[in-house]
């Protein structure tokens, strides 16, 4: 743990305290990612910045077209949300996924995005709601396509210092699906994870997104397989359809949680079944 | 059985309330002044040459005190356990990557990890071996010896050549398993404290006082007098907290030694995976014959354990593997060979059944394999060849009347509903890809050291009555978790019909009790109760003269007959308490204080053939697994196990049930979870985000049955039960597998990959 912790109150103090902190600093938000790290001996920085307490991060709000989650909102607070359960069906499926009761107390959206894994619970299932998010660097604001903001395992697009703020979810009406394989029943970093949101009318998709955990260097937004989608008849035949195409567009690796060959085979499974789950 | 106040009864654990309320002092948490703090400095590469190592940039942490090497042992530098192989600290080469090399002593915790990390080592990577049975071809890299091997043993009887020949069914398989890592929630962790005169008190977890005794005496070359072992609260063993404590305690004490101050070493988690011991990876090949009506006629098996670096307690788990190889059936001709090899990889030793879980995953599977080529049923192929009193086992050992084996077959087929189970497999809840299947297991565990220990198989109690009748009760087996201290005191308040209230079993000090053996083997309440019942059946003669004598003078009518129970003397209307009855004996000057020792019967076994008795006596488990298989992912979900066991008189029956649902639990995670991996001599996944153990999340409904066979020489007719509950889970699971979908999967753990690869073969 480094010596030099600091806590500022709102974000101006945070800009103004920039400048005096030792240049190998990192964000601290929940800390159950950063923490670990730390007790690993993978973890070097000399000040960390609690971002805990910025009350720009802490909310969660509605405006007329979209919703918004704050970066430093708790997981368990977004399970308990009407709103984000509304509107982010996939996100709601995915949090009973998301580590533990208790980690989901201290855990964060923006620490799980910060992070970089392309196993992300979270992160994987915002892709498929087709999330934004915004960043502030001091004044100035910038806002990507969620996908757009990771570059590969632990690589993000984010500048130095710069935060996350919040991600942005347009609101629409869609149905939405979490299915992750996990190494146990609960509490585990999945071995293959699929996000699915679709929007409806009878028994047609009229749009659907595509997203897959721990099965490419990134969150993965399936880009062919969510347009092949699009208007298709929801049925057996689509689902199979589908999960043939889902598995030509991952890219997994074979590593202590599990073989490349087998992940890329349960994108299909994981698929199938999800698009069978959808009402 | 005779009716007892104390003993079979569920009485509250001793220790529950410091536990629960977190006010109990693990090793971490106990300090002292001046305390100094220890981190190790560890190989980094599977095999080295050591070339130098300078701490000049560690010199510069602040609160750096000393960087601690073998130079600084004033003993011999060999680690006095079983072979002593295993060096103290490395002085030219070292075998495993996560070996401690050196140690730094600093002011604060964190400056001894700082310095550590900044400690520079020179060295040359040597070639090295990382498989067991690459180990063991003639061209391997030689690491210990000429041949790799840490010992051998074998059984032979019969002839299994012409029973194969003859037989109407065989059957042969490869199975493997990996290790098993203790996951107990408290790491290694030691404190040593310099004594004035040269001595040394130590601090520390382990569930083996003794051998940390025997190992700080020898590094620091002092006699045994100056040496005290004081256990602290032991955050759980399972077998990782039996030999290792020994090293890290060691450790420490060379410290203090040096300095002059106590020094605290505690483990980090990553550095526990990576150094501390292991449940051995086992390989074995066995193959079984039957005659035309079902009958076993023969066993061949080859068991090789990987033992890592060095040898540490692999002959002994070797050695019991051996002799429950062949599983708990008569079988006339028997050859079974077997053998611990040495590779680069971290020593492994004692973990919950001991080197029987891995073979009895082979034999096992392999029986339900026989038992379909028969056409039987593999509860009724059990039950045709399996041992009942008077048979004999493979080493030709005749049971006694103490085994109650076919009994709890027969409890958990029926409990289980196996005969209709087994026949119609189908679907299960968890979905229109979802099978269900149930499998069985059956086991037995010889209790205590056996032969392989019998020099170490005795145990020693000393039970002191205070004046104001509170009783202590100091042993030298350990409380790790599994409720000895509850267990041994309702032992020593039954003997006394002392209140069980005033009864405390204290954590081992080494000064107090002579040495006691390891606190393994599912031995204690056998060994520790047996000399706890030696010590105080004289103080009980004492006791009950005396309050015989203050009944009578309460005018209590002596021609009726005086009956004790739960701290209460009767007699003839009139009754007394244990506290006036004690303090009467005090008034009488009579003596309150006693010593006593229990030795383990003499066993016959000889290791030239394998043959002659190999333990004193046996329990025995049997299992039913009932389990749901994914076809399409491969997921494998234990949904419920059916457990009977017959493990003599139950002392405590809620603790039983405990180490019976823990034991099944942990039998399952590494059954199906547990999966440490190495690539290239470096283990990948030291921490808990990858190394997946089972949670609440996973726990299968539990279905536990007793069935107490009365042992004669157990206190109150207790046998042995810790270790019973794990041996049989796994492959009762495999059996369910294959009941349920059809893949026989070889190796464990059970992993989805592995059985969807089945499934796709099918």
């Amino acid at each position: 743990m480094p010596e030099i912790i600091v806590k500022p109150s709102d974000l101006k103090e945070l800009w103004e305290m920039l400048p005096g902190l030792p240049a190998a600093r990192r964000y601290l938000a929940g800390g159950t990612d950063i923490v670990t790290a730390d007790n690993a001996g993978a973890e070097s920085s000399e000040c960390w910045i609690d971002i805990s307490g910025l009350p720009e991060l802490a909310a969660i709000k509605e405006t007329a077209g979209a919703l918004f989650i704050g970066s430093g909102v708790k997981i368990s607070e977004i399970e308990n949300s009407k709103a984000a359960r509304k509107w982010c069906p996939a996100l709601a499926a995915a949090i009973p996924h998301f580590a533990s009761p208790s980690l989901r107390n201290m855990a964060t959206l923006g620490g799980n995005a910060a992070n970089g894994s392309p196993c992300a619970d979270g992160v994987c299932a915002l892709v498929a709601e087709g999330a934004y998010v915004l960043l502030a660097l001091k004044g100035k604001k910038r806002r990507l396509p969620l996908r757009e903001l990771f570059l590969g395992p632990k690589r993000t697009a984010l500048k130095k210092d710069e935060l996350i703020l919040a991600f942005e979810i347009p609101k629409r009406p869609h149905a939405g699906v979490y299915l992750k394989l996990g190494p146990r029943a609960y509490f585990g970093i999945s071995k293959a994870a699929v996000a699915l949101t679709a929007e409806l009318s009878g028994g047609t998709i009229k749009r659907a997104v595509v997203a897959l955990g721990s099965v490419a260097p990134v969150p993965l937004l399936a880009v062919k397989t969510s347009a092949w989608l699009a208007g298709r008849q929801l049925s057996p035949q689509t689902a199979a359809a589908a999960a043939a195409m889902v598995k030509a567009e991952v890219s997994p690796i074979t590593d202590t949680r599990s073989e490349a060959q087998y992940r890329r085979e349960m994108c299909g499974v994981l698929l199938e079944r999800a698009l069978g789950g959808l009402r | 059985m005779e009716k007892l106040s104390c003993v079979g009864k569920s009485l509250p654990r001793k220790d529950a309330l410091i536990k629960a309320t977190g006010a109990a002092q693990y090793a971490a948490d106990r300090d002292f002044a001046g305390m100094l703090y220890a981190a190790a400095v560890r190989s980094p590469r599977p095999r080295i040459k050591i070339l130098s190592i300078s701490d000049a940039k560690a010199r510069r942490v602040p609160g750096y005190v000393t960087l601690v090497t073998y130079k600084d042992i004033k003993g011999v530098n060999k680690w006095p356990v079983v072979m002593h192989d295993y060096p103290f600290l490395p002085e030219k080469e070292a075998r495993f990557a996560g070996e401690t090399i050196a140690l730094v002593v600093a002011k604060t915790a964190g400056a001894a990890k700082k310095a550590a990390a900044l400690v520079e080592l020179k060295y040359k990577e040597l070639p090295f071996v990382a498989d067991p049975l690459r180990a063991l071809e003639k061209d391997s890299v030689k690491i210990h010896g000429e041949d790799n091997v840490f010992s051998s043993f074998v059984i032979k009887k019969g002839s299994v050549d012409e029973a194969f020949e003859k037989a109407a069914f065989t059957a042969e398989g490869e199975f493997s398993t990996n290790y098993q890592v203790h996951a107990y929630l408290e790491t290694q962790g030691a404190i040593a404290l310099p004594e004035p005169g040269g001595g040394m008190t130590v601090h520390s977890t382990t569930q083996c006082p003794f051998y940390i005794l025997d190992a700080v005496a020898a590094a620091l070359a002092q006699p045994y007098h100056k040496i005290k072992i004081l256990q602290t609260v032991t955050g759980g063993g399972f077998g990782g907290k039996e030999d290792v404590p020994a090293l890290v305690a060691s450790h420490a004490a060379i410290c203090a030694a040096k300095v002059g101050r106590p020094v605290k070493l505690i483990y980090g988690r990553k550095e526990d995976f990576q150094s501390m011991s292991k449940r051995h990876p086992g390989w074995a090949k066995v193959a079984y014959a039957a005659d035309k009506n079902g009958r076993l006629t023969a066993c061949r098996v080859k068991y090789v354990l990987d033992g890592g670096a060095y040898s540490t307690l692999s002959p002994i788990v070797l050695w019991r593997g051996t002799v429950h190889a062949a599983g708990p059936y008569k079988i006339a001709n028997v050859d079974i060979k077997t053998y611990a090899a040495a590779t680069n990889k971290v020593p492994c030793g004692a973990f919950r059944g001991f080197g029987q879980p891995q073979i009895c995953f082979a034999q096992e599977s392999l029986i339900d394999e026989l038992a379909e080529k028969t056409g039987m049923d593999p509860v009724q192929f059990r039950l045709k060849n399996m041992l009942e009193p008077g048979d004999k086992t493979v080493t030709g050992q005749k049971l006694n009347s103490c085994c109650g084996l076919k009994e709890i077959v027969q409890a958990v087929r029926k409990r289980s509903g196996w005969d209709k189970k087994v026949k119609g497999r189908g679907p299960g809840a968890g979905g229109p890809d979802v099978v269900a299947g149930i499998g069985f297991s059956a086991t037995y565990y010889g209790v205590g050291l056996g032969a392989g220990g019998r020099y170490l198989d005795r145990a020693g109690a000393m039970v002191n009555i205070y004046k104001d009748s509170s009783v202590s009760v100091s042993v030298g087996n350990a409380e790790m978790g599994q409720g000895a201290l509850t267990v041994l005191a309702q032992i020593a308040a039954e003997t006394l019909n002392a209140p069980y209230e005033g009864v405390k079993v204290e954590e081992v000090d080494s000064s107090k009790v002579p040495d006691s053996g390891p606190t393994v083997a599912s031995r204690t309440t056998l060994m520790s109760g047996n000399a706890i019942v030696d010590a105080a059946t004289p103080l009980r003669e004492r006791i009950f003269k005396t309050a015989f004598d203050l009944l009578v003078a309460a005018g209590a009518d002596a021609s009726k007959p005086m009956t004790a129970g739960g701290g209460v003397f009767s007699m003839g209307g009139k009754s007394v308490e244990f506290r006036p009855v004690a303090a009467e004996c005090w008034r009488r000057r009579l003596k309150m204080c006693e010593q006593g020792w229990y030795t383990a019967p003499r066993t016959s076994f000889k290791n030239e053939d394998g043959q002659g008795d190999a333990y004193v006596i046996y329990s025995y488990s049997a299992n039913a697994a009932e389990v749901e298989v994914d076809l399409k992912t491969g997921v494998l979900k234990v949904k419920k196990i059916w457990a009977a066991y017959d493990v003599g008189r139950i002392v405590n029956p809620r603790l039983a049930l405990g180490q019976a649902q823990g034991g099944i639990l942990q039998g399952m995670s590494w059954a199906v979870y547990e999966n440490l991996v190495y690539k290239n001599g470096i283990m990948v996944n030291p921490n808990f985000t990858d190394y997946v153990i089972a949670t609440t999340a996973d726990k299968p409904e539990y279905d536990i049955t007793f069935i107490e066979k009365p042992y004669k020489d157990g206190p109150y007719h207790a046998k042995g039960m810790g270790e019973v509950p794990l041996i049989g889970v796994a492959p009762a699971i495999a059996n369910a597998v294959k009941n349920a979908c059809g893949a026989r999967v070889t190796s464990v753990p059970l992993l989805p990959e592995k059985i969807w690869k089945e499934l796709k073969k099918a």
